[in-house]
């Protein structure tokens, strides 16, 4: 691996940069909410004029290094009231507990303060990106549908799948190489028809963060991104009611206390109801000849969250997954079904030891599944695939005085695979065929944030990981490190270093997330991904502290990644192994954030340049791809460009406008062709030759969204109308394109060919409304 | 409440649906060096029948471009035929051969069958292809469901002691029409078994059904695969680009043997 020069100055601030130490101390401490009673995740506790300040991990808690004295404490955080405490720091640590005040309910807009762009500027972190659901929900969505991972596409350095995709492609990694964590448990396959849809219910989920690089290290396993999905806690008060009724899907919440300020609890549900429509449809047009019935299609999904206060030191949370897609279709005897989805559920208890010592530990379980159900007379198939864990971890959050946030901790996985199950029977034949696999992962790991003075934090750690399947086993030592210096009042410079093990892989041979992508362990043939990144970047916040700018740069090497031979049966294979190439990748890119979170207008601006490239070298003379040269992933888009602006037009009304722009994706065209006559009973056909892999642009993809959130002034509760226009102007974007064959209409000779663009969505209007009481 | 949300998504499904979401596109496709493309099947007590074309970029003239100056041998048991050039159409099959011997095929299955063909820009083509058994249908069977529509299974036995691959067609009335089924299957899963492929219920009675089961070569199962795949990436968006499999070197093309049972059978 080389060291890319343009990082050199990241060196020399990590190695050079560190100034004179001022003796401080630790207040610690736990933000809450006063409305739920709930900790705040991610909430900003700062002390401006030191240009200290922290983020509350998961259950609420903060650590500041301050120097003695009298200080002016800010909190803030998105939906609350900020608040401002002078507090005064007597030679020795201190803990201040504080509650927020909601700015108002669910439905109001979004208010952030000022400062949450300062905290940003001195958090030792980098390449972070943090949703609300609230924030979310005011942006135009497809079919208004609110999804918290479509938005996130719209941040710098994320691209998506393609159009209306869910998927996530972090920094030139694929959207099987992001860690997608519901409440700390794994999430396999994060998405709903087909990835049109992602499974996050926005009205279950709090928030969301996506890492992209200077990965913490408790989180491990994949090579480009972590995202972490934090459910909604119940309503310590009293009972409510909230749910939406849009084009495609409906939902429903309820949420309240058990015992209370004892015990509360959530379930958030959601369901599609085109079937509905398309079954109406089949009614009328049955018996009609030559109909062909439309096929049945829903998904549904429910999220639950139980939250039990034990005693002053100890808390249990029970959080819970159950979605399914459905598609079915009866035609001409055959009865087809086809089902996937995920389930998951975890137990977390959280423990106070001291005032200095913290552990959470999770017991979890998590498994993806499809079945594919073939009836015919007789003859019967079912096929499946699935892969189910059962995950145990604990972490423990030590505050050491000095400065130092210490966080250990421990994982351990146990991996159950199916791999292509197939059961046929019929007459007299039947075939059983499909494989099986049973494996351990595990991972520990220590860190330390270290406050090293007020201008400047590092976060150095390390994580031990392993891999056993069949006998075989891997390790990986995983090093991380990032570090902040304020360079002044207002600009800070950061730079960060990881890397990360990939142990599982998805085996998957299209462009679209499909639920027939199956994940597959490491093996005696099969070796873990790797991937090391490195980042560097400048903030700056300006206007009075109102904007903030941030540059980042980022180079991420990958290795042993993933692909397979041309035209492999990755469907039903029981020697899947034979299908896999092994290459590398490299992705490297500038990302600029311009952001504004203060005012009647509030927003963004995200650009990225970047690049992102595979090679395959030619493992036999049979298979290559690219001749072993270096192509570019059908994601790799060299401008990317996203603006994104809310307006409170009044206390009632929100306008919001989305505009996206990147350059073209790269795919594969034939340069040539060929006549296949073929044998008598066959018409001949004219055969595509492929040659090089993504040689071709597509067009640019750009697209204006528009929305509009409209409070009601109902009897009782609140209520809301929300329009979104999805793609405002028509464009039409480019989803695919390939060559017709021209023919003359009479004697079917072909004339000749021309190539054609198909596009997926035109102007989508929508309409959702939305309630709380 | 569900008739209302039907007519909420009314709009938008026709609004969907009457948006026109192709259009003609220029694409700059890079110079392409054209190759020969061979197809040769032999098949026991016919002549030697070869077509020896080129393939050329995607949008040149869709006319196949026919090699006249290419020179076809078939090499067997130490002998070599020349395939004299004949541009020859038989209108019984439709196809179109550029190369027919006078002599006729007459290998036994365990035979090898050498094809080299060479032009006049240097490019030659070589293959190899050996002569395979048929593998008899044993069992034809249909069933009828409450309307009177059947549905036909085809049963035959699969080798235990080889790797085997097949292909079937199952045509009405006469090969010339568009065929029922045609696929290819290998017996990887099936491997020694009594296998039957069937068909959905689109019989009725009095229906004439020819059932073809070609047992073929995988370099021969290979190439059609890699075809289909091919002809699949272009106009699918979640389809990986193919590269042809070949069964010939230096060029593009099928040199193979075509060993198969068909039976026509009617609809009672």
């Amino acid at each position: 691996m080389r060291f890319p020069p343009f990082l050199l100055p990241l060196l020399f601030v990590l190695l050079y940069a560190v100034p004179g130490f001022a003796q401080t101390y630790a207040v610690k401490g736990f933000i809450n909410s006063a409305f739920t009673g709930e900790p705040l995740v991610g909430a900003t506790v700062s002390v401006p004029a030191l240009q200290a300040g922290s983020f509350t991990d998961e259950r609420g808690a903060y650590t500041l290094q301050l120097p003695a004295g009298r200080h002016i404490l800010q909190v803030s955080y998105i939906g609350y009231q900020p608040i401002s405490q002078a507090i005064r720091i007597n030679k020795s640590s201190g803990i201040i507990n504080l509650v927020m005040q909601p700015v108002s309910s669910q439905l109001q807009e979004v208010e952030v303060d000022a400062d949450a762009l300062r905290q940003k500027l001195n958090d030792t972190r980098m390449s972070v990106e943090k949703l609300s659901s609230r924030e979310a929900k005011l942006l135009p969505a497809l079919f208004g549908e609110i999804d918290l991972i479509k938005t996130l596409q719209l941040k710098p350095g994320v691209q998506s799948g393609g159009e209306g995709s869910s998927g996530l492609y972090v920094r030139g990694g694929g959207p099987d190489q992001n860690l997608v964590l519901l409440d700390g448990a794994v999430i396999y396959n994060p998405s709903h028809l087909f990835g049109f849809f992602s499974v996050f219910n926005p009205d279950a989920v709090k928030s969301v963060e996506l890492f992209k690089g200077g990965f913490p290290a408790q989180f491990g396993g994949r090579l480009s991104s972590v995202l972490d999905v934090g459910l909604n806690e119940g309503n310590n008060e009293s009972i409510h009611t909230s749910g939406g009724l849009g084009l495609i899907s409906s939902r429903l919440t309820v949420e309240g206390p058990i015992v209370k300020n004892k015990a509360n609890f959530i379930v958030s549900g959601r369901r599609t109801y085109v079937d509905v429509f398309t079954r109406q449809i089949n009614k009328w047009s049955e018996g009609k000849e030559d109909y062909n019935p439309i096929p049945d299609y829903y998904f549904y999904d429910l999220n639950g969250k139980f939250t039990y206060k034990l005693g002053d030191n100890d808390q249990l949370y029970l959080s819970g997954y159950y979605g399914r897609d459905f598609f079915t279709f009866n035609n001409n005897g055959f009865n087809f079904g086809f089902n996937w989805g995920n389930t998951m559920a975890a137990l977390r208890w959280r423990h106070k030891y001291s005032s200095r010592l913290y552990a959470n530990t999770t017991l979890s379980a998590t498994s993806y599944q499809y079945t594919i159900q073939n009836q015919f007379d007789v003859f019967s198939l079912h096929l499946t695939s699935s892969i189910k864990d059962y995950s145990l971890k604990t972490d423990y959050d030590l505050f050491v005085d000095g400065g130092h946030s210490i966080k250990f901790g421990a994982m351990a996985t146990y991996h159950n695979f199916t791999v292509g199950r197939l059961n046929s029977s019929g007459d007299s034949l039947s075939i059983q065929s499909g494989s099986g696999y049973k494996a351990a992962e595990f991972g520990a790991y220590a860190s330390d944030d270290y406050q090293v003075s007020a201008r400047l934090s590092l976060n150095y750690g390390l994580r031990l990981s392993g891999f056993g399947n069949s006998g075989k086993v891997y390790m990986g030592l995983e090093p991380r490190a990032s570090a902040k210096y304020n360079l002044s009042e207002t600009t800070s410079i950061k730079g960060s270093f990881a890397s990360m093990m990939q142990y599982i892989h998805l085996v998957s041979n299209s462009g679209a997330s499909l639920p027939t992508d199956v994940w597959y362990p490491s093996t005696r043939y099969v070796k873990p991904q790797r991937s090391q990144q490195v980042a560097m970047g400048f903030s700056k916040l300006f206007g009075n502290g109102r904007f903030l700018l941030t540059n980042e740069v980022y180079y991420k090497w990958m290795h042993r990644q993933i692909d397979f031979r041309n035209g492999a049966n990755l469907f039903v294979n029981d020697s899947l192994e034979n299908e896999f190439l092994f290459g590398k990748g490299r992705s490297y890119g500038n990302e600029v954030y311009l952001e504004k979170t203060q005012g009647r207008t509030t927003g963004w601006i995200g650009y990225t340049l970047s690049w992102t490239d595979r090679k395959f070298d030619v493992e036999d003379d049979v298979e290559d791809i690219n001749e072993g040269n270096w192509f570019p992933a059908r994601y790799d888009r060299r401008h990317d460009l996203s603006v994104v602006v809310l307006h409170k037009l009044s206390k009632r009304l929100n306008l919001t406008a989305a505009f996206v722009y990147s350059t073209g994706d790269a795919s594969s065209l034939p340069v040539a062709r060929f006549a296949f006559q073929d044998v008598e009973g066959k018409d001949a056909a004219v055969v595509p030759i492929y040659t090089k892999r993504n040689d071709f642009r597509m067009a640019a993809y750009h697209r204006l969204d528009l929305g509009a959130v409209l409070k009601l002034r109902p009897k009782h509760g609140e209520a809301d109308l929300t329009f979104s226009v999805y793609n405002a102007y028509n464009r039409r974007n480019p989803y695919f394109v390939y060559f017709e064959q021209r023919k003359d209409d009479a004697d079917e000779r072909i004339l000749g060919f021309q190539a054609k663009q198909v596009s997926l969505f035109p102007v989508v209007p929508s309409i959702t409304y939305n309630f709380k009481f | 409440m569900t008739r209302k949300i039907s007519y909420l998504l009314l709009p938008l499904l026709l609004l969907l649906c009457s948006c026109d979401l192709q259009k003609d596109i220029e694409v700059d496709l890079p110079s392409y060096a054209p190759q020969l493309v061979v197809e040769c099947y032999l098949e026991p007590g016919q002549p030697y029948r070869l077509t020896v074309l080129e393939s050329s970029s995607y949008f040149e003239t869709p006319q196949p471009v026919v090699v006249d100056n290419a020179e076809a041998y078939i090499t067997h048991n130490g002998k070599k035929i020349q395939l004299p050039y004949k541009p020859t159409y038989d209108e019984n099959s439709g196809r179109l051969y550029t190369h027919v011997s006078e002599a006729v095929m007459n290998g036994k299955t365990g035979d090898i069958y050498g094809l080299e063909v060479t032009d006049d820009k240097g490019r030659k083509v070589t293959g190899y292809t050996t002569i395979l058994p048929e593998i008899p249908i044993d069992t034809i069977e249909w069933k009828f469901n409450e309307k009177e529509e059947a549905y036909l299974l085809t049963s035959f036995q699969d080798d235990p002691n080889t790797a085997d691959y097949y292909r079937y067609f199952v045509h009405q009335d006469s090969l010339n029409t568009d065929s029922d089924q045609n696929f290819t299957s290998s017996d990887n899963a099936t491997n020694g078994k009594r296998i039957s492929f069937g068909s959905g219920y689109d019989y009725k009675r009095g229906d004439v059904v020819i059932l073809t089961l070609f047992h073929i070569e995988k370099q021969y199962f290979d190439f059609l695969n890699s075809t289909a795949n091919a002809r699949n990436a272009n106009g699918n968006p979640f389809a990986q680009p193919a590269q042809i499999k070949s069964s010939v070197q230096g060029g593009i093309g099928i040199f193979t043997n075509l060993a198969y049972d068909r039976e026509v059978v009617i609809i009672k």
